[in-house]
């Protein structure tokens, strides 16, 4: 899912708690394990978590602010090459898309060779779905993944049906991780990226073995994406 | 084509009507229709200042400049002109054009005139309504509510509404959107139109590197406007030969009300 250099990811959720972060996270240690240029962006001025999981990467925008706005969004279209991934904090979600909006940025984007594509977090709620809509309807081209995390928000025996009301082209599984496991993820000093080229020693065998047997499949479904899309762009396959 | 002449004033100042002259010129522009236009504030000159190319400092109350708008009418070869009053000069601009015979020309079918009359907050925009409605009988008259600068307006409540309006017959309510403070700054800063800001672009046509999102809400701005100008049908009041822009980019002013 790392897509093409220069792509825009936009990590997004209507309500709370539905794993945005991690996702970003994830996206963000994948470009890195496939030593590839990322910058990442959190919207959340209070309490940055993906800001923090990667200072030196991450800069935190606050797009109620318009410094904010031109931080993040004149970034963004810049063409160099580098994967942008947005980290869109729940409480700022109607105001960033409404910015989005404002400005253009996804015509601009578009028109600058910069392909910006989101990964929206379903839950159980009609609210979100109808979030989902509204996005798809306001940008109908806009390619949209919708992501279901297991460990953040369980859609139930219900997923499939509530996955395929979603406007998205695409789906991302994370699946949930057992408790204590998913404790370890919360030490900001763990680099999931640098944890799958070199453990830490100091890591417990079993704790190595679930982390990495949760993270594979995610990195599977990552590169998957990266290579569909490599493929979708070759001059040779149209 | 017959000339048209559009006069943009208020008997207040500070109501943005040189951004509505900019507005509109920029708008004109992208719809291909070739506008003149004289900024009556003299010596000094905003408009002429953001629209150097087309615009020419003029005194209204000078006779050599009054024949210098009026006379050139027929024989120039652009036939829209725009004049930009200055702050408090409506009621003389008219009287103005009354007097030299203009409106009476404008009576017998000799030009298109349109007044944009820039409303401010305050019940005194109503009073100026009264004031000028003697001079507007054969204009198509427009009341233009300007937000720009976040202008909140009163509430015009049915009694009062009446009292003032049936004084005088508009073609239309024109309502100027707000456009984002910086955004509107750096358009002044920059000294350029808006259509040459959104292009990224200095006066001389190089390069400026202005920030895309205060571009954004800018080429927005202009499109919410173009909406509204189109929504009043005033090409077809200016221009109605003016051959149409070529299919605006989303986001870009340029769509004409026969477009739709």
């Amino acid at each position: 899912m790392a897509g093409h250099s220069g792509d825009v990811f936009i990590v997004c959720s209507a309500g709370a708690r539905t794993g945005v972060t991690t996702t970003a996270r994830l996206l963000t240690d994948y470009r890195l394990f496939s030593r590839a240029p990322v910058a990442g962006f959190d919207t959340d001025p209070h309490e940055p978590r993906y800001g923090a999981l990667f200072p030196d990467l991450v800069k935190t925008v606050d797009v109620a602010d318009i410094k904010g706005q031109i931080a993040l969004f004149d970034r963004l279209l810049a063409q160099d090459g580098v994967t942008k991934i947005v980290d869109v904090w729940h409480r700022g979600f109607q105001r960033f898309f409404a910015t989005v909006q404002d400005i253009g940025f996804i015509e601009e984007a578009r028109r600058n060779g910069i392909e910006p594509i989101l990964l929206f977090h379903a839950d159980v709620t009609e609210a979100a779905l109808a979030s989902a809509q509204r996005l798809h309807a306001t940008w109908p081209a806009l390619p949209m993944i919708v992501v279901q995390n297991e460990g953040a928000r369980p859609l139930g025996p219900d997923a499939a049906d509530i996955l395929r009301r979603y406007p998205a082209q695409h789906k991302f599984f994370v699946a949930a991780l057992p408790g204590p496991l998913a404790n370890a993820l919360d030490d900001p000093s763990l680099s999931l990226s640098r944890f799958l080229l070199a453990p830490p020693t100091n890591m417990s065998i079993v704790v190595r073995a679930a982390l990495k047997s949760w993270i594979v499949p995610i990195f599977t479904q990552f590169k998957s994406f990266e290579l569909r899309r490599e493929l979708e762009s070759s001059d040779y396959l149209r | 084509m017959k000339p048209s002449v559009i006069l943009i004033g208020a008997d207040k100042g500070g109501v943005g009507k040189t951004t509505i002259a900019r507005a509109l010129l920029d708008y004109l522009a992208s719809n291909n229709v070739i506008t003149r236009a004289f900024d009556t504030e003299n010596p000094r000159g905003t408009l002429h200042r953001f629209h150097p190319e087309e615009t020419e400092i003029v005194d209204l109350t000078s006779t050599s400049d009054q024949m210098k708008i009026i006379d050139t009418l027929e024989t120039a070869q652009i036939k829209v002109s725009v004049i930009d009053v200055r702050a408090g000069g409506l009621t003389l601009a008219l009287q103005a054009l009354h007097d030299m015979g203009f409106l009476e020309a404008v009576k017998e079918g000799e030009f298109n005139f349109l007044i944009f009359h820039v409303l401010g907050s305050s019940i005194a925009s109503l009073e100026e309504i009264e004031e000028i409605a003697p001079y507007v009988e054969d204009a198509q008259y427009f009341l233009v509510k300007n937000h720009v600068n976040d202008t909140t307006f009163f509430e015009w409540d049915p009694v009062t509404h009446r009292k003032y309006f049936e004084k005088v017959q508009t073609a239309g309510e024109l309502t100027i959107p707000k456009l984002n403070e910086i955004a509107y700054e750096q358009v002044e800063i920059a000294g350029t139109p808006f259509s040459t800001f959104v292009a990224d672009k200095t006066a001389e046509g190089d390069p400026a590197g202005h920030s895309f999102v205060l571009r954004g809400y800018v080429r927005t701005w202009q499109h919410k406007i173009s909406e509204e100008f189109d929504r009043v049908g005033l090409l077809g009041l200016v221009a109605p030969l003016a051959p149409r822009a070529p299919a605006a980019a989303p986001g870009k002013p340029g769509r004409t009300a026969r477009e739709r």
